[in-house]
């Protein structure tokens, strides 16, 4: 992900106008739509800043889909849908729909001018030119999908089930499971807002929301780029993620590949956990801070590990055995416990923080929505979650909704959409 | 007979704490300022945080307040059995007001064990256990107790007698409990940390209405939790004394809370409303009186430390 510069994104446009056959709208009116939103002259180095960010695009097609390794932005919505269409043909249009809405949002530039008396082919709420702003969609499948109404339950991935309730779980069903995921990430929340819009207005008569979440990542407030965000109980979050640059290594943890056992079009995938937990912040807010960090296992300032000085520095746990200096039942220990035999079980976790308004008894409903991508979800997120299930911090946490999911390899070229691969 | 309960413990212990009349109490605000200028002295407003100013409680200052507790707690089992018994009589009559009646100060009975519950590990969620986290959910067979019977007076066509086995096992879980009372062991840091606890799972649990989905008995719950909570500081009374200007604090937010309990009982004819049944004003007067009390009652586990926190050994710098 890099920002591009005008000419770039202006070139982006363009292309876009070739492959989508959008002719009405000529490269000059383009140009002019371009200039108007993406003056070259600044008046700041804020305004300056805020382009490029907007300017940020991110290939919607590649071996991979998008928003899995890519660095998180600061704002997410999740939208779980329900297939409602009875033939297997119209979902495929559905999730045709999709993608090359999807590909055409993420690239950015001018949309078709349609006749004055029609309603106009885009919302227009980022105006004339939708700029990408590091937009992602990434789509994925829940177990529900391969069920028996469209003939697809021979290719389920072998790994996907619905996500059962673990022992400290309050699953609503309402806000659990569905058919398809959207995850749209972008940097500013208008962008996610307009993408969501575009998206299911494509899909109207064939997938209906289930249920949604809206999150957001703290800002990177330092003291180096390279700190991880914090989560609504102030802890840095993110920290002993496995590096995205190390190919092999999410060969290893995140990708589905050959020698699995699972189906061909599943290759280049992943499965995807998202857990929306329940934080009771004002709960944790009444708790002294060394009680705190012991159920983390780090110091919330600086995010070291307790009696280190560094986040990124490595706990040892072999010269702590008997816990005195991180807590055995420590949220990172039991997490990830740094052994051998622990190492494929790691996870790559992508979350963001939420805030959806008040509950009735006038608590701050916030919470995390936990993403994680992995390879084996029994191997690796579920063994994870059941080392979990004696940490202290279960009663200051309640996991209310998410599922499991199953996102498919990326798409290739202008026709090619996410989850084809299922329909050949 | 749950009056009569709330009554001795809770509303009644209020109204003679509010004869004496206190200092005027420092606004949030304030408070925060005052510590903040304290701080700034010392260690700062950043950096490590300054260690605990009170000098730590011998351990064995608990004991006299942990069997005082324990000996309410058993007379609360104690009491449990009459309406339980009411519940099964009224089950095999199949008169589900009646029943609805007994569950409610059975239920009330048992929360009023608030701080020694969370003790009780599978016995206490057979008895008090909720259907989130079972692989079934209300359907799963080990969704038993409170919880199941509630689901099926409140919020079930099937008639009543059919609760009767349910019933039968919650009697037998409590008196199992009952037994098992005296040798359930709390130590003091659990104790004195349950002073706040109690009604932050209050909050948590059931004044938002999770764990009382069907009876929406939320109000009512979380009353017997401020008797709980009332019942457990007068046991710690002694050893707060003293301890900085924690009881003045705390009597003070939950008289407070008591005169808004009482104050809705009698605007409901003397019954405890549901969650449902309470007014927009009604709700916030609780959800802020409640909220009040956690904040001046957080202040008590750091009161009461029977020892400083261990320092923490220093990561050796890698090579």
């Amino acid at each position: 992900m890099s920002p591009l510069d005008r000419r770039q994104f202006m070139g982006r446009s363009l292309a876009l106008l070739g492959a989508g056959g959008l002719g009405a709208l000529g490269g000059a009116t383009a140009e002019a739509a371009s200039a108007r939103t993406f003056p070259t002259s600044a008046r700041s180095s804020e305004e300056a800043s805020e382009k490029a960010q907007l300017a940020t695009a991110v290939p919607f097609d590649g071996p991979h889909q998008a928003g899995i390794l890519t660095p998180a932005p600061a704002q997410a919505s999740f939208i779980a849908l329900d297939a409602i269409v009875p033939e297997r043909l119209a979902l495929q249009e559905a999730l045709q729909a999709l993608s090359a809405r999807a590909r055409t949002l993420t690239l950015g530039g001018p949309y078709p001018r349609l006749e004055v008396d029609d309603p106009p082919a885009d919302s227009g709420i980022l105006g004339p030119l939708n700029a990408p702003d590091a937009l992602t969609v990434t789509i994925a499948f829940g177990a529900s999908l391969f069920d028996g109404r469209y003939g697809l339950a021979a290719q389920r991935p072998r790994r996907l089930t619905a996500m059962p309730n673990f022992p400290n779980d309050a699953l609503d069903p309402t806000r659990s499971h569905g058919d398809v995921l959207l995850q749209i990430c972008a940097t500013h929340r208008d962008t996610v807002v307009h993408t969501m819009r575009e998206l299911l207005r494509s899909v109207r008569g064939a997938l209906q929301v289930r249920w949604s979440l809206d999150g957001f990542s703290s800002a990177r407030r330092g003291p180096t780029p390279r700190n991880s965000p914090r989560n609504l109980f102030a802890f840095r979050d993110g920290t002993a993620n496995p590096d995205v640059r190390d190919a092999a290594l999410m060969d290893r943890l995140v990708w589905v590949g050959s020698g699995l056992d699972e189906p061909a079009w599943t290759h280049g995938g992943t499965y995807q956990v998202v857990r929306a937990i329940r934080m009771h912040v004002e709960f944790w807010d009444r708790v002294g801070l060394t009680e705190q960090q012991n159920m983390i296992g780090r110091e919330r300032d600086s995010g070291a590990p307790l009696g280190g000085s560094e986040e990124f520095e490595d706990p040892r746990y072999d010269l702590d055995p008997d816990g005195k200096r991180i807590p055995l039942e420590a949220h990172i220990r039991l997490a990830n416990p740094r052994t051998p035999q622990t190492a494929d079980q790691r996870i790559l976790r992508r979350g963001f923080n939420y805030q959806r308004g008040f509950d009735t008894a006038g608590q701050l409903d916030q919470g995390l929505m936990f993403v994680a991508f992995n390879q084996d979800i029994a191997r690796q997120f579920a063994t994870v979650q059941q080392r979990l299930a004696t940490e202290p911090m279960i009663d200051y946490i309640t996991p209310v909704g998410g599922g499991y999911f199953f996102a498919p390899p990326g798409s290739h070229g202008a026709s090619g959409w996410v989850g084809s691969g299922l329909f050949v | 007979m749950a009056f009569l309960l709330f009554t001795a413990v809770g509303i009644g212990g209020g109204g003679e704490a509010a004869a004496h009349p206190r200092p005027p109490r420092p606004t949030a605000l304030q408070a925060y300022s005052e510590r903040a200028a304290e701080r700034s002295g010392a260690a700062g407003v950043s950096g490590a945080p300054p260690a605990p100013e009170l000098v730590p409680l011998p351990a064995r200052a608990f004991d006299a307040p942990i069997a005082a507790y324990r000996g309410y707690a058993a007379r609360q089992l104690a009491a449990m059995a009459v309406p339980l018994a009411q519940l099964r009589r009224a089950l095999a009559a199949d008169q589900r007001g009646a029943a609805r009646a007994a569950w409610e100060v059975a239920y009330a009975d048992y929360l009023h064990l608030g701080a020694v519950y969370g003790e009780f590990g599978a016995l206490n969620s057979a008895i008090d256990g909720t259907p989130g986290g079972l692989p079934g959910g209300a359907d799963d067979p080990h969704f038993t107790g409170l919880h199941r019977i509630e689901l099926g007076l409140w919020h079930s066509a099937v008639p009543p007698h059919r609760l009767l086995g349910a019933a039968a096992q919650l009697t037998a879980n409590v008196h199992l409990l009952r037994r098992r009372l005296p040798y359930e062991q709390i130590t003091p840091l659990e104790y004195a940390t349950r002073a706040h606890e109690i009604l932050e799972d209050a909050i948590r649990d059931l004044l938002s209405g999770v764990d009382v989905p069907w009876s929406d008995a939320g109000v009512l719950a979380t009353a017997a939790g401020v008797s709980a909570t009332h019942e457990l500081i007068t046991t710690l009374r002694p050893l707060l004394d003293g301890r900085e200007d924690a009881i003045e604090v705390l009597d003070s937010a939950l008289t407070r809370l008591d005169g808004v309990l009482a104050t809705l009982r009698r605007a409901h004819h003397g019954r405890w409303p549901t969650l449902a049944q309470l007014s927009q004003r009604e709700g916030e007067l609780l959800n802020g009186a409640v909220g009040a009390a956690v904040e001046a009652l957080d202040q008590v586990p750091g009161a009461l430390e029977t020892k400083l926190p261990p320092a923490i050994p220093t990561l050796p710098k890698p090579r």
